[in-house]
Order: C-alpha cells, then structure tokens, then sequence
C-alpha cells in the first residue's frame, strides 16, 4: 500500500510516495504558481515511475496550512477527489509541521518555521528535535514579528529558520539578541517528503472531513468583523 | 455513458449524473447564497472556501441518488471556464484527480455552453442548430449553435451581464442578493411605464452587441436621487421599467438575429431566463414570427452540474477531453 504526499501550499509544488514509512520517489517544482496544471500529473509520473498503478494508493497526505489560499485549495481538491474516487482516507498535516520534518532532524535542535504572511506577521511554530523527531513546542499561528522575537530570546538558542518566511526573519529580528541560522535551501522549504513523514502515525480522516487550516478568514470577513466592532 | 459531472463556477457547488447527455439520474446543488447574502454580493474567496468544504459530499449524495456505484461512471466532467478562478479551480482539481484515479476520461465543460445545454435536458428532441440568448449574472451572449459543439457567438455584453444589472439594481432598491427574483416579485405590481429608462445601443457594426451598464447607472441615479431629494420612488413602476428595458434590448437583438439568419429555434439559457417578463416577451415574439421557443424549468436555468453532465458527453463525443494537467480558466472562448 502507498502513501501518496501533496505539497502545494507556496510556490514550489511537489509529490512524493512513500511504502512502509519509507519515500521510495521524490519530485519537485520550483518555478511559479502553475500546480493547478503540474501537481497530478507531478503525482501520476511518479506512480508510473514505479510501475504502480493509481489503485495501489491507500492513503494520501497533504498539507492543509497555512499557506497561500488558492495553492492550499488545489492540493487539497487533489487529495479529496483521488480519496473520493477511490475510497480512501487522507491526512491533513500542518505545513509548517511538514517544514520541521523536512529540515535538519538533529537531536536538541531548535526550529522556529516561518511563513511570509505579510502584515507585518509570519505563520510560525515552534519546534526542537529529540529522538529523530520534531516535538511541537507550539500551535501554528499568525504572529508579529517582534512577538516571535521575545519568544525565541524567551527560549533557548541557537535557532534554525525554516520556510519561506526564514529570510525575513532573518533580515529582521535583531540577532544581537538571538542566534539565528537559516537552513541551506533543500532543506528549508516545506515539501511532500516532510509532508508524508509528518503525516506518519496520524490519525486518518474521510476525504470529507479533510479540510484546510488557513489561520486567517477572508479579506471581506475581517473588513466586516472590523467595522462589526467599530460601532460597537 | 453514465457522466459525473461538476459545477462550482460561482456561488453554487453542484454534482450530477447524467446519462448518454440527455437524462439527469442525479442533481446535486448545494447553493453559497446564506454566506454571502451578508456581503451583499459574491465574494470569491468565501465561494472558494465554500466548494472544497462540500464537493465530496456532493459527488457522494449525486451517486447516491442516481442509484450508483464508483464503477458505474463511465466518465466525469467539469466546468473549467468561466468563472472566479478561485471557484472553478476546486471542481477543476476534484473532477481531473477523480477522474485519474476512476481511470475514466476527463471532460472539460465550458458554462456557457453548459448553460446552453439545459436546453437539451428539458427538450428531449432539441437539436442544433438553433438560436441561443444565454443570459445570467456573469454573461450575456447571443450564440449560433450550428452543431453540439459548434458555435459562434454573434453578440454580447461591452460591460455588464443582464443578471448584474438587476443584482445591482435590486441592492440600491433594498432589495438584497441575489436581486433577480426579487425585482421579477417587484415588477409584477408596478406599471412598465412609470420610468423612461435609456436602452442604450453600442458603437461600432455589431448590431447584436449590448450594453447594460447605462441602465445600471440610471437605476442606480434615480434611487440616490430620490433619497437626497426625499422623493417618493415608485419602486415597483421601476422595477417594471427595468425589466421591460432589459428585455426591449434582449427580445430585439435575438429576433434581429433569428431573421437574418434564418433560425426558426430560440432558445433561451442562464439564471436570467427565470425573468417572467422576458419569458412573457420571448414567447409573444415568437408566437408572433411563428418561431419556437424552447425556455428550461427554473431549476435548469440557474447553475447546475446537470446541464455540464448533458454538454460534457456532446464534448467527448467529439473527442474534446483533457488529462490531469487540466486548468481552470476566469475567461475563455465559448
């Protein structure tokens, strides 16, 4: 049985699969937004690589957020309409928990992931590395940055940025105060392999009840929840 | 050919079965309306968010009512254009992964011609060519329908749909969204007289193009008008002008073009057609000419995946399908 991984959550898209916890095939595409056109047949040319046959999927992994709205809605259609079709379940995973299983795995690390979520805010979690695993230290969340700041000067050091939002930390937090490093880039973005080795021992869900984790309502619910609270 | 077909263009999600493009076994519509009633209008990421929610429960309940299993589907389709292109990109990516992993073929729909095909879901014996006036909130096109999957558009909209001009117009009557239904209520109980309202005519040598922002606009005036001025505004006499405008311009134009090319069949497709008055117009000029009109039930005329099951199998008859690299498109050629 394999596990099929989606990742589509920013500008690169990828598709990896896996067979008894191990990635036997790996792709990735880094030039634009164009998954809506490259990530099923991204899927399909790895299956066919293996000579396997779209059947032979038992589970599909994908990340649900936070993420680019539109990027997390054609990884997330994907995944529903191959477990709908064929009547299997899936695994939603935190793309910034796919980031942290995707970076540098070393035992007492510690990775602070980090999305551009513009407005002067990064989606982030916190995470340290014991046993070969990424621990969750906390929930993601839309934060600013001078908040993350305290928190990681808070914690212990030195950390490793992740994601797409790392240079941006790393441009902006004063690291006179705190030890950051960024990750070399293959092991900085978020991707299917991580997305499929988070997604190990998770409990699955029905292609129905796989749902995204955006963090942030719509431009027009906030504009309206704001003026709710103005007259208010 | 039993077809899956898909809908989520706009503000409604919708899955249906139809067999061999004439006989609905299934249709499965799930309308966005409570969600975005507050905004006053659609709002594309609420409609996107809305789709993925509910599309596989849909293609669920569409099986399940047509009394089939996964392995009765012969092939699925889906509208790929036009639309939000947050909106059509959630169906788009459901139907081609469903579609590859059935290992059935893949249909792209248009949802025009779409809208088009209801015609053949209420009118078993229709057949090209006819004349088809597609009108809804999103388009309005009249189109020469030569053949199932042959059609030239002779005129359309320069700025506004028809069905926008009435969503726009019920907002500043207060009559909320989506306005088609209500102004149609409204109408009925004012005088077609009360406004002179403009029925403007566009530049250049299409006489089958139409413009209905100018309408708009004077809807829009006279309401604002009223209000600084505290005059009383007819509201019901200007709903009536209204529909009577938007109809003098979409009777004509349509009869303009069945007499100069000698089409003996209107059709009429689109949210819009649920207008009475321009079904009350349509069919006095066409009993005048000795023409036919063919007009689909309400729930045809609105966005539905049925009507994308019907022209989906005239498509792949015709050997217009795609692969899993399929894309959604916000415009594209009828």
């Amino acid at each position: 049985m394999l596990t099929l991984a989606l990742e589509s959550s920013a500008k690169a898209a990828s598709a990896a699969v896996f067979e008894d916890g191990k990635m036997l095939s790996f792709t990735i595409q880094n030039a634009g937004l164009t998954h809506s056109r490259t990530l099923l047949p991204m899927a399909e040319g790895l299956i066919k690589g293996l000579d396997k046959s779209m059947t032979d999927i038992g589970l599909v992994a994908v990340s649900r957020g936070p993420g680019s709205f539109t990027g997390l809605r054609i990884g997330l259609a994907e995944a529903k309409g191959l477990c709908w079709a064929l009547d299997i379940p899936a695994v939603g995973v935190s793309t910034l928990e796919a980031m942290a299983y995707g970076g540098p795995i070393l035992d007492g690390q510690m990775l602070c992931c980090c999305m551009d979520a513009r407005r002067g805010q990064v989606y982030n979690a916190l995470f340290t590395v014991e046993g070969g695993r990424p621990v969750r230290l906390t929930p993601d969340r839309a934060i600013d940055l001078p908040e993350l700041q305290s928190e990681l000067i808070a914690r212990q050091e030195p950390w490793i940025l992740l994601g797409d939002g790392a240079e941006l930390c790393y441009n902006t937090l004063d690291w006179e105060q705190v030890t950051l490093f960024t990750a070399p880039e293959p092991l900085r973005l978020q991707n299917a392999r991580g997305v499929g080795l988070a997604a190990m021992g998770k409990p699955p869900v029905s292609a129905h009840e796989l749902l995204p984790a955006y963090l942030r309502l719509s431009q027009a619910e906030r504009q309206r929840l704001a003026q709710l609270d103005e007259k208010a | 050919m039993n077809i899956l077909a898909f809908e989520s263009s706009c503000d409604e999600t919708a899955a249906a079965v139809v067999a061999d493009g004439r006989k609905v076994l299934s249709d499965e519509i799930f309308s966005q309306v409570a969600l975005h009633e507050i905004y006053g209008g659609v709002v594309p990421e609420i409609a996107a968010r809305s789709h993925l929610e509910v599309i596989s429960l849909l293609a669920d309940r569409a099986l399940e009512k047509a009394g089939l299993a996964r392995a009765d589907i012969d092939a699925v389709a889906c509208t790929y254009a036009p639309g939000l292109i947050g909106a059509v990109l959630v169906g788009v990516n459901f139907a081609k992964s469903a579609a590859l992993a059935l290992g059935k073929p893949l249909i792209p729909v248009h949802h025009i011609r779409g809208h088009i095909a209801a015609n053949y879901l209420a009118f078993p014996d229709l057949e090209p060519p006819f004349l088809c006036l597609a009108i809804s909130g999103g388009n309005t096109m009249l189109v020469d329908v030569r053949g199932y999957t042959d059609m030239r558009i002779l005129g359309q909209t320069r700025d506004d749909a028809a069905g926008e001009c009435f969503d726009k117009s019920a907002r500043v009557l207060g009559l909320g969204y989506p306005g088609g239904k209500p102004i149609d209520e409204l109408s009925k109980k004012g005088r077609d007289d009360a406004y002179d309202l403009p029925r403007p005519a566009v530049h250049g040598d299409n006489p089958y193009d139409m413009s209905f922002s100018g309408l708009k606009t004077a809807v829009v005036n006279l309401a604002h008008h009223a209000q600084q001025t505290g005059e009383e505004l007819d509201k019901a006499g200007l709903a009536a002008s209204l529909c009577r405008a938007v109809s003098e311009m979409l009777v004509s134009r349509t009869m303009a073009a069945a007499e100069a090319l000698g089409h003996r069949r209107i059709a009429v497709a689109g949210g819009v057609a649920a207008n009475s008055r321009i079904r009350v117009d349509f069919q006095a000029a066409c009993e005048k000419t000795g023409r036919t009109l063919y007009v689909p039930p309400l729930r045809l005329c609105g966005d539905n995946a049925a009507m994308i099951g019907a022209q989906g199998y005239y498509e792949f008859l015709a050997g217009h399908t795609a692969g899993p690299d399929l894309n959604a498109y916000a415009t594209k050629e009828l």
